[in-house]
């Protein structure tokens, strides 16, 4: 529930700086991609889609995408997505709790994106 | 006393003071009584069917011999065309000694056939670049163009030689050959500075060797062993470095990517760069946390601080550094580090590993490679070059060779077009090794004449074409910059590149299948012929390289 809370408030904030953070809007540009954040299990989990400086979602861990940021399950998920933390992302990827499917740099682009948007 | 005429100084100083058994070229007018010298004196002569490979060449002939390689151009096109090649070497470090003819002295400002100011044109892309104007000194200029060329950092360097010394005779006596002099010395780093990066070292937690071209040309196998083995660095080596030990020491993370690498870097808590720059692929330096300690290593003083402040500089050639490294650095295991970050980078490229390893239709590119790995094995040279095409080739391909894998078009001039040459220098190079280029379609297209080059010299190299129809990084960027329905001049069409180099009497094989990779590469290797395996490949996967591409170029 509270991984499912994380993902909503997220794409609440990145809607939000499309409109209000130029920084932000320049990075995503005119980029068309579709980023997954699911748990493996694929019963939580939200689509972000970037449609040429246009932002929308799906709820559900069941999508098509570009990259997908796989968790082991939804309370790491929360605890490292909270953390904010590279090294924590880092030391779940190492111990199975983090994986990406589809192109590493699309997360990689996504979460420069949320750092943006947090600063 | 004997005469000899003056043009045969070149070749008989190459023979004889520098031990060069083979030049890189193309004939030409100008440069005639060279030419003839190379006969005479017996040197081998790769004649290719634009300059531009022929410089190419050259540059590759030195990678891989350690050497200084040497080219021949001919006045006006011959050298203009010779440009893009010694642009390349000089971005590269890449000591290169460029023989050019030029219109006659005699003939200055007077509409003499391609008269034109070479020398200021070469300039910015050489170390060193001169006009000899006395046939008596045609060996000290040789001399000088040497020493510039290995001296301190390598580069390429230009001599001009106009056909008023080439084509007289001259008594032998007027124009003695220098003795070459091997000078034992070294620019030693300071000794703080020794204990400074000791220190760093020693108190690592989580370090991160990464090597470069500086490696490779150190040729410092045994030393850099030494140094990663009592420190239990992990490292990667890159550009010609790579291979400098093999890609599978138990301390290599090449398993782990270009993307590993990056994620490594982030975590890495002290970085030893030895021999390497940080350019715009280490986003000029930005990639490295700013909480990490740098210990630069580099012959050239001007890199230590360059893009990222050093916290300690080591100037000097690598395996010199290392060698007064050793006795202040501490015995360390870090296999715990080893074996987190392997695994978090494992985590972060888990497709790209499921895709080596399972079929695809359409073939998917690192499906491509790993099949190449799998017939062509780790004793063996591979050139990879195009765009998306280099990382693929890069992250899926390893050996035990120095140089073993080479991504000709992944230095500072991305210069696309360099494998096949690349390729036949490697196979002249090393004759006993089986030498493969993974050449993107797009890149295929500039210098697949050379094919002919390979058939008259019986050059047996095989061009694998990963071919998905388009400059495939160009049109995957513009997908993303200014929309897949505007996509502009970056696509191709299905070519049958193996039918076109049947043609000029080599191996051609069409695949279209996952089941076909594995028996037509057998059978182009077997063929003992130069082969082109033309592969049909999946047009929409994009390599992680293509948005750091276009990362790069974004302004707003």
């Amino acid at each position: 529930m509270k991984f499912s809370l994380l993902l909503f408030i997220l794409y609440r904030k990145l809607k939000k700086a499309v409109k209000t953070n130029r920084a932000y809007r320049s990075h995503i540009g005119t980029v068309q991609l579709k980023i997954l954040i699911k748990t493996a299990d694929g019963k939580r989990g939200r689509l972000f889609i970037f449609d040429r400086g246009v932002l929308s979602t799906l709820t559900g861990g069941g999508h098509a995408a570009d990259a997908a940021l796989v968790w082991s399950d939804a309370a790491t998920a929360f605890r490292v997505m909270a953390s904010g933390s590279d090294e924590e992302s880092f030391k779940a990827a190492a111990e199975g709790g983090l994986r990406v499917e589809g192109m590493a740099y699309y997360i990689q682009w996504f979460t420069d994106g949320i750092k943006l948007v947090m600063k | 006393m004997a005469d000899i005429k003056a043009g045969h100084l070149v070749a008989r100083y190459l023979k004889e003071v520098e031990k060069i058994d083979m030049v890189f070229g193309i004939s030409g007018g100008h440069i005639e009584s060279i030419l003839d010298g190379f006969t005479e004196y017996s040197i081998r002569t790769i004649d290719v069917r634009h300059e531009q490979a022929a410089a190419m060449m050259a540059h590759a002939y030195s990678v891989y011999t350690g050497r200084p390689g040497v080219c021949f151009l001919t006045a006006g096109p011959g050298f203009t065309n010779g440009l893009t090649g010694i642009a390349n070497a000089y971005l590269d470090n890449v000591p290169l000694v460029v023989l050019c003819g030029r219109h006659p002295l005699r003939d200055d400002l007077k509409g003499a056939l391609q008269e034109m100011n070479q020398i200021d044109m070469v300039k910015p892309i050489t170390k060193w670049a001169a006009t000899c104007y006395d046939a008596r000194r045609i060996p000290e200029y040789m001399a000088i163009a040497f020493r510039n060329a290995t001296a301190g950092r390598p580069g390429p360097v230009f001599l001009e030689l106009p056909p008023d010394i080439l084509n007289i005779t001259i008594p032998e006596e007027s124009a003695p050959m220098p003795i070459k002099v091997a000078r034992n010395y070294a620019v030693v780093p300071a000794d703080e500075e020794l204990e400074a990066a000791a220190e760093i070292i020693n108190g690592a937690k989580k370090p991160l060797f990464l090597g470069g071209t500086g490696v490779g040309f150190s040729a410092c196998s045994d030393r850099l062993g030494e140094f990663v083995e009592k420190t239990g660095i992990p490292f990667m080596l890159l550009n010609y470095g790579r291979g400098e030990l093999p890609d599978t020491h138990p301390l290599s993370i090449w398993d782990c990517g270009n993307v590993g690498l990056l994620v490594t870097l982030g975590q890495a808590d002290v970085i030893v760069a030895a021999g390497l720059r940080f350019n715009w692929l280490f986003m000029s330096g930005d990639v490295i946390p700013g909480g990490a300690k740098v210990v630069r290593i580099d012959i050239d003083p001007r890199e230590i601080d360059r893009n990222r402040r050093a916290d300690a500089g080591l100037v000097g050639d690598v395996g010199s550094v290392l060698g007064r490294l050793m006795p202040l650095v501490e015995k360390k295991d870090h296999g715990e580090w080893v074996r987190t970050l392997r695994a978090a980078s494992h985590a972060f490229i888990d497709s790209e590993l499921k895709a080596r390893v399972a079929p695809s239709d359409p073939i998917h590119p690192i499906r491509l490679v790993a099949k190449i790995q799998e017939v062509v094995g780790e004793d063996a040279l591979y050139v990879i070059d195009g765009g998306d095409t280099s990382y693929f080739g890069q992250v899926g391909l390893f050996t035990r060779e120095k140089a073993g894998v080479i991504g000709s078009a992944s230095g500072l001039l991305g210069c696309l077009g360099t494998g096949i040459p690349f390729g036949i220098a490697a196979k002249l190079a090393r004759p006993d090794k089986p030498v493969v280029v993974l050449n993107g379609d797009g890149s295929f297209g500039f210098n697949s004449m050379e094919f002919d080059t390979m058939v008259r010299h019986n050059i047996p190299v095989v061009v694998v074409v990963n071919n998905d129809c388009a400059w495939g990084m160009i049109k995957h960027s513009q997908e993303m910059s200014i929309g897949g329905d505007r996509l502009q001049c970056s696509e191709l069409g299905i070519r049958r590149y193996d039918l076109m180099v049947e043609g000029l009497g080599g191996h051609g094989e069409f695949v279209t299948k996952d089941e076909e990779i594995v028996p037509a590469l057998k059978r182009a290797l077997e063929s003992g012929k130069p082969a082109c395996v033309n592969v049909m490949t999946d047009p929409s996967v994009t390599s992680p390289a293509t948005p750091l591409f276009y990362q790069s170029l974004k302004m707003e």
